[in-house]
């Protein structure tokens, strides 16, 4: 419990109409059953700080939050008392365009930023989901959310070269620079792309930028069998053809999407999505290719752009959000490419084993598989287990990245971190001794 | 420091290299002072420290029992690679040993389908892309030094090259890694799947210069070759214009593999060393290399040209096929050895820019040479603002050593005022810690300490680098700072 005279010095760092008390208002931002007693939305970063100032002396706990978009994201807290919203922070700093660089404050979401830098024809080559939810920069990189397009730039520790952080005892510091090359020290905005919020808030981050492409097509095409459809994939993926996405899609979710996008696709095969963006002929080219290439393994495809091109991407994006209904559970699999078939049919046979419904969108050229799950909480959890412990022994790894409060105190939802822990802990100790940061979630 | 008194102590050493010699055996430790004097130094040859011994151990094993020993009997170790790095990296602590990773260098699994390749520390750069070559891949970080430098050193000082500005320098390629903690605990970080739970440690070890621990093993990412190439290079009369291109060029929505900068002095000694075809009489010249997809290459030379002419190129010429491509570059990377040719001795600064300040920079960087009263000559990544101004100077002339060092500074200073950073791929090591405050407040630091101590509270791994003053480690829960040995010793300032 927050002490009353500790209530009354928040709500005076940010001034009443950030502040946030009424019970009503404060279960829109609880995580799990866990509720805040506060949730306050600092102007500036000098009141990020006070705040972290005065709840590290009073051992208050905090969880950061930006949007919200993610917060099913991690196991239960062990408690909460505060949230910190960076919605307030949402100036542009600097968009250096002539050196592809901006900084910006982390409460600004992505397509705010993205709209200002496309007056340039540059963009943060980010494509995570819920963009249309407001996913704030802050959220992006604290959970280091990413799209398709990871396959031709990557994900956000990539480009993301300078970082100002508000650490858990409220000092403000600051890592990497603003120039796109630089070694000096060590690289610690990179320790902050998916550390949760445990190691302090992220307040301000400087992102290396890219020329919007000129030019955009995708083929879609879908293979009699898994095995087919594999092996284009691979064949892709060892020519020169510069893709920007290969998204491949399980048979349940090539009906769904094949309906929503009216494609002219066999909803009951797997099916491959390849996008490319560069100079037209560049992309009028290479989709050439791609098709001949699909066509060797019996692929059956067809050529979308524009709004309906947009429109399916877009889903694949937001995936399995407002496209499968009542999912239960959400999984994110790292595998290897060349693991693929394995672990799709390992899927499918689970599935069938533990009576839920699975749909399956793979970013083919990274091997990391988004599983949605339907069916009931013990069904679940088994087939999960299951599917886990199948992985691990492939040398990959399975988190849950959303589910219910039921399941997620079923097990830990990150799975085995490794012989790293210890390591890591003891980071999360020095940057954030009394454990006030996020505790229980991550790290 | 007691460490001093005990390695001073011949029955100590003696004991201390019987372990060795137990853990490593008699031909991985070194000891004779003839040969301790090959490690005294890397390519930063001005500083000079001879190690107590040398180990050469050849697995992840023998490195974690080595640094069990010296965990346990309180003595520095400092990792090396090929010692080609220029900032100091590797050069030994007083009294402590050097770990050198040169025996471990066994290529340990290329994987085609799957674009990875693990390779031990000690495995040379270029060995990466002629092990995946014959597979129509390569290895995409490419130090000049890239036939010598090791993986392992890479992977310390996050090294980049010439091809930096399209894909990134070592650290977007490296996938995970097998390190021995300094306290001897050998864990394992990412791998060859991505996105392994837990924070981004790969990321937080590649750059940190050899002081969280010892890479045993390195997961590689491999990229496929692009369809085209197409190198061109503009000659310029003053390195403004050439400075100016690169922003034009970039601000046109193009993204050139590398852009490279060269002025008269590099021209000069490079034509009269390996004869590279550039003309000699050229106050600048400016190598660009495209590649991609061949519709797009050939939809981005126009626009290229166009911003050459219009920045005043005098000539452009594009190589016509991969013999004349490589005697471009071959010009380029051996800027540094040729300016032995002009000048008996010069000092290679790198610092960091944004590129739109190319021009105006490069004008300061002249002013300065004028006062100090010696030659600077600049050979620089210039797509990514990543200067090389190498300075001049005759180290038989009384004082010239150090004013060529203060003027050296002069220039890291202007590249922070500009925004920039003072290591571009060099890093900080040795030679550059006390300029490290420029960048860097003292929470900044302080920040940095904190994960310095979460992996080496006893500060035994590489000590006396990156880190401007000797910094403690705080217990978490202790508020109050202890007195560093050093401190007490009058050697270094808290703050």
């Amino acid at each position: 419990m927050i002490k009353k005279s500790v209530t009354k010095k928040l709500k005076s760092i940010v001034g009443e109409k950030n502040t946030i008390l009424e019970k009503e208002e404060l279960k829109a931002f609880g995580i799990d059953d866990v509720l805040p007693e506060i949730v306050l939305s600092p102007n500036n970063i000098e009141q990020v700080s006070e705040i972290m100032k005065l709840v590290s002396k009073e051992s208050l706990s905090v969880i950061p939050r930006g949007s919200g978009t993610k917060s099913a994201l991690g196991n239960k807290p062990d408690r909460g008392n505060i949230v910190i919203s960076t919605n307030n922070l949402n100036r542009i700093i600097e968009h250096g365009a002539s050196d592809l660089v901006a900084t910006t404050e982390c409460g600004i979401s992505l397509g705010s930023l993205q709209k200002e830098l496309n007056k340039e024809n540059q963009f943060l080559a980010l494509d995570p989901p819920h963009i249309n939810k407001d996913a704030t920069i802050g959220g992006i990189i604290a959970t280091n959310d990413s799209g398709p397009e990871r396959l031709r730039y990557g994900t956000a520790r990539e480009f993301l070269i300078g970082i100002k952080v508000v650490k858990a005892d409220g000092s403000i510091f600051k890592g990497g620079s603003k120039v796109v090359k630089n070694v000096a020290g060590y690289d610690l905005p990179k320790l902050y792309v998916g550390s949760l919020g445990t190691l302090g808030i992220i307040v301000e981050a400087t992102f290396r930028l890219y020329p919007v492409p000129e030019y955009s097509e995708t083929y879609l095409a879908s293979f009699s069998s898994l095995e087919n459809c594999h092996k284009t994939i691979l064949t892709l993926l060892n020519s020169n053809l510069v893709l920007t996405s290969l998204e491949l899609l399980n048979p349940g979710l090539t009906a769904l999407l094949s309906k929503r996008n009216n494609l002219d696709i066999n909803g009951s095969e797997y099916c491959l999505a390849i996008g490319i963006k560069n100079v037209e002929k560049a992309v009028k080219d290479q989709i050439s290719t791609v098709k001949k290439i699909c066509e060797q393994s019996g692929g059956k495809g067809v050529l979308i752009r524009g709004s309906q091109e947009e429109k399916l991407w877009e889903d694949v994006r937001n995936f399995p959000s407002n496209i499968v209904k009542a999912e239960s559970a959400v999984c994110k699999a790292s595998i290897l490419v060349t693991q693929i078939p394995t672990v799709l049919n390992m899927v499918k046979q689970l599935s069938d084993e533990n009576g839920v419904e699975t749909s399956v969108s793979t970013r083919a050229g990274n091997g990391i598989c988004i599983i949605a799950i339907r069916g009931d909480a013990s069904s679940i959890t088994n087939a999960v287990k299951n599917l886990r412990a199948f992985i691990s022994t492939l040398g990959g790894s399975l988190i849950i990245q959303e589910t219910s409060t039921e399941i997620k105190e079923q097990f830990d939802i990150w799975g085995d971190i490794g012989s790293g822990l210890g390591i890591m802990k003891r980071i999360k100790s020095n940057f954030d001794p009394d454990n006030i940061l996020n505790p229980g979630r991550y790290i | 420091m007691m460490t001093q008194h005990k390695t001073n102590s011949s029955s100590w050493k003696n004991k201390f290299r019987e372990k060795l010699i137990e853990i490593i055996g008699e031909d991985g430790v070194i000891s004779s002072e003839d040969e301790l004097l090959a490690y005294d130094c890397d390519a930063l040859t001005g500083y000079r420290i001879k190690p107590i011994f040398v180990v050469l151990p050849t697995n992840a094993k023998q490195v974690s029992e080595v640094v069990k020993e010296c965990y346990h009997e309180n003595i520095p170790f400092v990792p090396r690679g090929a010692g080609t790095g220029l900032s100091g990296g590797a050069l030994p602590t007083d009294e402590g040993i050097v770990i050198a990773l040169s025996k471990m260098n066994k290529i340990l699994d290329v994987d085609i389908p799957n674009q990875r390749v693990v390779v031990e520390p000690g495995v040379v750069n270029l060995w990466v892309t002629n092990a995946v070559s014959p597979y129509g891949y390569y290895y995409a970080p490419d130090p000049s030094s890239q036939i010598v430098c090791t993986i392992g050193g890479n992977v310390a000082e996050n090294s980049g090259g010439v091809h930096c500005l399209k894909y990134g320098v070592t650290t977007n390629h490296v996938l995970g890694v097998e390190m021995v903690m300094p306290d001897g605990e050998i864990i394992e970080i990412g791998g060859k799947a991505l996105d392994h739970p837990g924070y981004d440690l790969t990321g937080l070890i590649v750059g940190s210069e050899g002081l969280l621990g010892i890479v045993t093993k390195v997961t590689l990412k491999i990229i496929k070759k692009p369809e085209a190439v197409k190198t061109l290079f503009a000659s310029y009369d003053n390195v403004e214009d050439a400075g100016a291109s690169v922003s034009g060029i970039t601000a046109r929505g193009v993204i050139p593999a590398g852009m490279e900068i060269m002025d008269s002095f590099c021209i000069k000694s490079v034509e009269e060393t390996i004869g590279a075809g550039y003309p000699i009489d050229a106050g600048a010249i400016l190598l660009v290399e495209l590649d991609g997809p061949l519709a797009e290459v050939e939809a981005q030379m126009p626009i290229v040209e166009e911003v050459l002419k219009e920045n005043n190129a005098i000539q452009i010429k594009i190589a016509k096929n991969s013999k004349e491509r490589d005697l471009l570059w071959k010009g380029r990377k051996s800027a540094f050895p040729a300016m032995g040719r002009i000048s008996s001795d010069y000092y290679v600064q790198d610092g960091v820019i944004p590129r739109s300040k190319l021009a105006e920079v490069l004008g300061e960087i002249g002013e300065l040479s004028k006062k100090y009263g010696l030659r600077v000559a600049n050979v620089f990544h210039a797509g990514d603002g990543n200067l090389h101004p190498l300075v001049l100077y005759d180290a038989s002339k009384e004082g010239d050593l150090d004013k060529t060092l203060e003027l050296a500074g002069e220039i890291l200073k202007v590249c922070v005022d500009k925004g920039g950073s003072i290591t571009g791929e060099h890093g900080v090591g040795h030679d550059k810690k006390r300029f490290l405050s420029l960048m860097f407040s003292d929470n900044d630091l302080d920040a940095m300490n904190l994960i310095r101590c979460a992996f080496d509270n006893k500060g035994l791994c590489n000590p006396g680098k990156l880190f401007p003053t000797p910094r403690t480690c705080v217990e978490p829960g202790m508020k109050k700072f202890e007195e560093h040995p050093v401190q007490k010793a009058g050697m270094g300032e808290m703050y």
